[in-house]
């Protein structure tokens, strides 16, 4: 038994060097290894072994099978990474790859986010607000006294005497500051109306980003040095600005911040990006805030125009067309 | 509004301040300059000219060929003109000048074989005047080579400059001058006045009477008799024209200088056509008509204040005067009327009337009530100076309870905790007086402050800190570099949405924001809609009670250009009412949040590897559960079949049986409304609600480590048997090795037998804390497959 054990191992061997396709290899296979093979035959064979041969046979058998099963798959192996390099060869890959659908966040949402994204840093938290709102909330409590020339700065569409789409995001103010005590630390982006005919220049409706910060200690020079650094990180470091003296009925002293606008070949010129102050003490009062004990400031700026601007785009409508060739490439 | 820096400089001396230092630091301090327009650009290249020489044009009869001197040099000329003469004094244009008329530059021309370098330019052509007879012959003392800008006093700059609504005071050069003069700090001041009175007194010939002293505090009314109506002087017409006004008549002008000078709106009456040579200031009676000086018939309004004679009303008080008493080339005798009027009445009724004029809009911004008798008096005497005539004496100045000058002060620590920056003392005291505050007392902790009558905007300490910071410079005030944060509670109200559109994204939709506003046909087609009280059109009177009139009109647009295969979604607020109620309260109606997916055309048009595949009723079913298993991870919910009218193939999702979204198959009749011919498949889901579910805990489960045993069957059943239904079965009919069902294959065929498909699933099985054995897996497939054959009366198809 011993003998035709290993005289197996040496046929193995010499069928084994001859192997040269796929074709000799599973001969080999069926000739060994297969359920009628030489080997599981010899397995088969073990059964009428005396007891006293029985362990080293076992042993002289297992070797074989373990040998004959290795040699087997190492060069089964070779010659499958063989066959598959051959079928990779037949690639073209200058076919086109599949395409998997992608989509994209409107271009406002895109300029929202990467506003957010830099006062989120700041420790701001985000808060919004419904847009059908009180004259109010609107008005009244942002200190814009009833029959004043003030209003005239926002077309507004009316609901009723006492109801209105907002003109701006400031109401959520309001809100936020009746239910939550100082420190505030807000910004509150959304959508706002204003009653103005449609037009390359003007919507009916735009985005508002509105930040409130309310605190002990909060000043006029922490305000400036706040939106200096938003404006160098969104517009770029080397950006020009300036503060200019303005007036809104819910901050005092008000300002409004510009920047140098240098398109390519036409001459540059200060360009409006947001509104700021500090907010007014009847605003506080109106929300139950003690204006001698906190301070606040406050800052709102249009999305539309500078996202407009950021990429050349002159009509405003296109960005409530929803054309998809618009779209696709933001 | 305009400023004329020329005339600015009779108020205050601006020499020595370059254009770009005014516009920065003017603007920075708040009165933004929005245009600087220099006169003297458009007359570049243009000089006084000499005529040496005018004689016939060789080849032409009616030109003429001159020789033109300009200081330095002679220039071959040809002029059409016939007034042109050697010897004259001419507007000279030089090659490369632009004429101001039509904006043409000069070129070296050839006019009839002979050469001209230039042109002589016409009143017309210079834009200065109607004068096109001729050339304009200038002084013959003005020296050749002189430009042309200074020889006709047209060096102006004019700037154009934004007043915000609280600024009524710097409504004028005056006004404007003050604040200058603060910024710059140099001295400003007021033209003197000298009335030369006669000896009549203004009282005994005209009377003032005022009825409503609560809406008109103060009126002043002042005679001039005897004047003569003509052109103004041409000192008065240049400084009105550099600001863009028409020059009308002498008074009509002095009325409309003095406006612009101080800021009082003046009205100058035909005295004689004032019934009883008497004002009487008082409200209209309700429905009243009146002609304004436009010559438009007016309803009034029980609220209107009016200028009144005995007889009838002259005037709608501080908006308009009456076609009935203005001032014409016949009149002789006249009433400057300057009064102060409330403001808020005078917005009521120019808002009402539709009439914003330049009285009305300084009136309802509030003017200075401390300037009208000055006003009054220097019109006067600006009417004397063009017009002649005799001032009367004395001047009827109605005023019944004069205001208490307002007082307020601040303090100086709390000026710098607002700025986070100290400004002296002193400084802030100076800024104050320059603004024309009259400083009561200063004590090391405190300013008080006398505020002006033209300062309606100042009541309170933080308005005189804006005062102080916006003369003293912004800029000059630190940006601070770094912040303290608080440690508080971070929220962000937007997050949920921005996972939604995350997921979106990935899923290949393309955000779209459509308009909120819609029209009435529209907008009750798909809810209970609010409607706009002042609509900018009748194509958005309405807000939107639902999403989806959005979406149609986008894929009709994008239809329209031929993109045909559109993936999109909206998020944004829809509004309904919730009864019949006019809007008292946030109770009256629903403002929601919302998602709204669309599907249209195909998902994969033939490629190399595939072939076309429109969107189906199934895309949409499996986006909307994507997106719940994203943003409610482990969540159960039911996606149930529902009516609606919007939908044709109709389905709801609902959460711990709260119903979260409802959407399907576009109705055919929607579609056609918006000019759709294909397919919409959209869901809508409340995001509201969707926000409102608990989502379930997250608890991380072992990894199995047995093997998991998976057996595949299909079944022969009626085609009417729903899926579901079978899948149902199964569960009920199997032990709780099953966790899932896989429907991997529907087949419909005749092969079959008539109405019949074929349902191939997947089933997994395993046990969590061991191996299965052969057996029980062949006892529960038994199992299931018996109750699917009994219940749905199917048969096993043959494996």
């Amino acid at each position: 038994m011993l003998s035709k054990i290993s005289e197996t191992r040496k046929l193995f061997e010499e069928d084994l060097s001859k192997v040269n396709d796929l074709k000799s290899l599973e001969e080999l296979r069926l000739k060994y290894l297969s359920r009628k093979g030489i080997v599981p035959q010899l397995f088969d064979d073990f059964k009428n072994v005396s007891k006293d041969e029985k362990k080293n046979v076992g042993l002289a058998l297992n070797e074989l099978k373990i040998f004959t099963q290795n040699q087997f798959d190492s060069i089964k192996e070779k010659f499958d990474s063989l066959s598959k390099s051959s079928n990779d060869s037949e690639l073209d890959i200058s076919l086109p790859g599949r395409q998997y659908q992608i989509g994209s966040k409107h271009l406002i949402t895109q300029t929202i986010d990467e506003i957010k994204e830099i006062f989120k840093g700041l420790g701001f938290s985000v808060y919004e607000g419904p847009e059908l709102e009180s004259d109010y909330n609107n008005f009244g409590a942002l200190n814009f006294p009833d029959d004043h020339p003030a209003r005239d700065m926002q077309d507004t569409f009316f609901i009723n005497k006492n109801f209105l789409l907002r003109t701006h995001t400031s109401p959520v103010q309001v809100r936020l500051m009746e239910q939550k005590k100082p420190p505030i630390r807000a910004l509150m982006p959304g959508k706002v109306f204003r009653n103005e005919a449609i037009s390359a220049k003007s919507y009916c409706l735009f985005h508002q980003i509105e930040g409130l910060v309310v605190d002990t200690d909060i000043t006029f020079a922490e305000l400036k040095g706040t939106l200096v650094g938003f404006v160098k990180q969104f517009f770029g470091q080397d950006v020009v600005y300036r503060f200019r003296a303005s007036f809104f009925p819910f901050t005092e002293p008000s300002a409004e911040m510009d920047i140098w606008w240098q398109p390519k070949g036409k001459e540059g010129r200060w360009l409006e990006i947001l509104g700021c102050g500090m907010v007014d003490p009847n605003v506080l009062i109106n929300v139950g805030i003690d204006p001698e004990k906190y301070i606040g400031y406050a800052f709102g700026m249009g999305i539309e125009r500078p996202a407009m601007r950021k990429y050349g785009i002159d009509d405003i409508r296109i960005l409530f067309d929803s054309d998809i060739r618009f779209l696709r490439q933001f | 509004m305009k400023i004329s820096l020329n005339w600015l400089s009779d108020y205050v001396d601006i020499s020595g301040i370059s254009i770009d230092s005014i516009v920065d630091k003017i603007s920075k301090a708040g009165l933004e300059v929005e245009e600087v327009i220099e006169q003297g650009k458009a007359f570049e290249k243009m000089f006084v000219g000499l005529v040496k020489e005018a004689k016939k044009h060789p080849n032409a009869d009616k030109l003429s060929l001159c020789i033109v001197n300009d200081g330095n040099e002679d220039f071959n000329v040809v002029c059409g003109a016939p007034n042109v003469a050697a010897g004259q004094k001419v507007a000279f244009a030089k090659v490369g000048a632009v004429i101001p008329s039509n904006g043409l530059k000069l070129e070296k021309v050839k006019i009839r074989g002979e050469f001209s370098f230039g042109m002589i330019c016409s009143e017309k052509e210079l834009g200065i005047g109607e004068n096109h007879e001729g050339i304009l012959v200038l002084d013959p003392n003005l020296k050749e080579g002189t430009s042309l800008a200074d020889a006709l006093g047209m060096n102006d700059i004019v700037i154009y400059v934004a007043i915000t609504p609280n600024r009524a005071d710097a409504l004028s050069h005056i006004g404007f001058a003050r604040d200058f003069a603060a910024i710059f700090k140099r001295k400003f001041h007021y033209p003197k006045i000298e009335l030369n009175e006669s000896g009549k007194k203004s009282s005994d010939v005209a009377k003032v009477e005022i009825v409503d002293s609560e809406k008109c505090p103060r009126y002043v009314g002042k005679v001039v008799l005897g004047v003569t109506i003509k052109e103004s002087p041409e000192w008065l017409k240049k400084k009105l024209k550099s600001i863009g006004l028409r020059p009308i008549n002498n008074v009509v002008d002095v009325t409309n200088f003095v406006l612009y000078e101080v800021g009082q709106p003046l009205h100058a009456f035909d005295l004689d056509n004032l019934a009883g040579n008497k004002i009487v200031v008082k409200c209209a009676n309700e429905g009243e008509k009146f002609v304004t000086l436009d010559s438009k018939e007016r309803v009034l309004a029980a609220s209107d204040l009016m200028i009144c004679d005995a007889a009838k009303n002259v005037a709608v008080a501080g908006v308009m005067g009456g076609e009935n008493s203005e001032v014409t080339e016949k009149t002789k005798n006249i009433l400057i009327e300057s009064a102060f009027f409330n403001p808020s009445s005078i917005r009521k009724t120019a808002k009402r009337l539709g009439l914003s004029t330049d009285a009305s809009f300084r009136f309802e911004r509030g003017t200075d009530y401390n300037i009208t008798l000055w006003a009054a008096q220097r019109a006067a005497q600006l009417i004397k100076e063009t017009a002649g005539g005799e001032i009367l004496s004395g001047e009827k100045d109605a005023y019944p309870s004069p205001f208490d000058v307002r007082k307020t002060s601040a303090r100086f620590n709390r000026i710098n905790k607002i700025l986070g920056y100290k400004i002296e003392q002193e400084e802030v005291v100076s800024i104050l007086k320059d603004l024309g505050f009259t400083i009561e007392e200063v004590d090391s902790e405190k300013v008080s402050v006398g505020i002006p009558g033209y300062r309606h905007d100042i009541e309170r300490e933080i308005d005189l800190i804006e005062e102080v910071a916006r003369v003293y410079g912004y800029d000059k005030i630190p940006d601070i570099v770094n912040i303290s944060v608080t440690l508080d509670e971070k929220i962000d109200q937007a997050s949920f949405n921005d996972r939604v559109r995350n997921k979106l994204n990935s899923l290949g939709f393309y955000e779209i924001i459509t308009n909120s506003l819609l029209n009435s046909e529209i907008a009750e087609k798909f809810g209970y809609p609010i409607k706009v009280l002042n609509p900018q059109s009748s194509e958005m009177s309405h807000l939107r009670p639902s999403m989806l009139p959005g979406l149609l009109q986008s894929v009709s647009n994008n239809l329209k250009v031929s993109e045909k295969n559109l993936k999109f979604f909206e998020i944004g607020k829809t509004f309904e009412r919730k009864n019949d109620k006019e809007i008292s309260s946030f109770e009256d109606f629903d403002e929601t949040d919302n998602l709204i997916i669309g599907l249209t055309g195909y998902s994969i048009q033939t490629e190399w590897f595939d072939k076309d595949k429109p969107h189906d009723f199934y895309d949409l079913k499996g986006m909307v559960e994507s997106i719940l298993r994203t943003v409610l991870p482990g969540t159960g919910y039911l996606i149930q079949e529902a009516n609606h009218s919007n939908f044709d193939l109709c389905f709801c999702l609902s959460i711990q049986n709260v119903t979260i979204g409802i959407g399907g198959k576009v109705n055919q009749t929607l579609l056609k409304l918006f000019d759709v011919n294909q397919d919409i498949f959209a869901f809508i889901i409340n995001l509201d609600k969707l926000k409102a579910v608990k989502p379930a805990e997250k608890v991380f489960s072992e990894l199995l480590k047995f093997p998991k045993v998976y057996r595949d069957v299909a079944f022969v059943l009626d085609k009417t048997v729903r899926s579901d239904k079978v899948i149902e079965n199964i569960k009920q009919a199997s032990s709780n090795l099953l966790h899932q069902i896989k429907l991997f294959d529907i087949f419909q065929s005749d092969s079959l037998g008539e109405g019949k498909k074929s349902l191939a699933l997947q089933l997994e099985f395993y046990h969590v804390e061991r191996t299965l054995t052969e057996n029980e897996i062949e006892k529960d497939f038994r199992n299931i497959i018996e109750s699917v054959e009994k219940n749905f009366n199917a048969q096993l198809r043959g494996n």
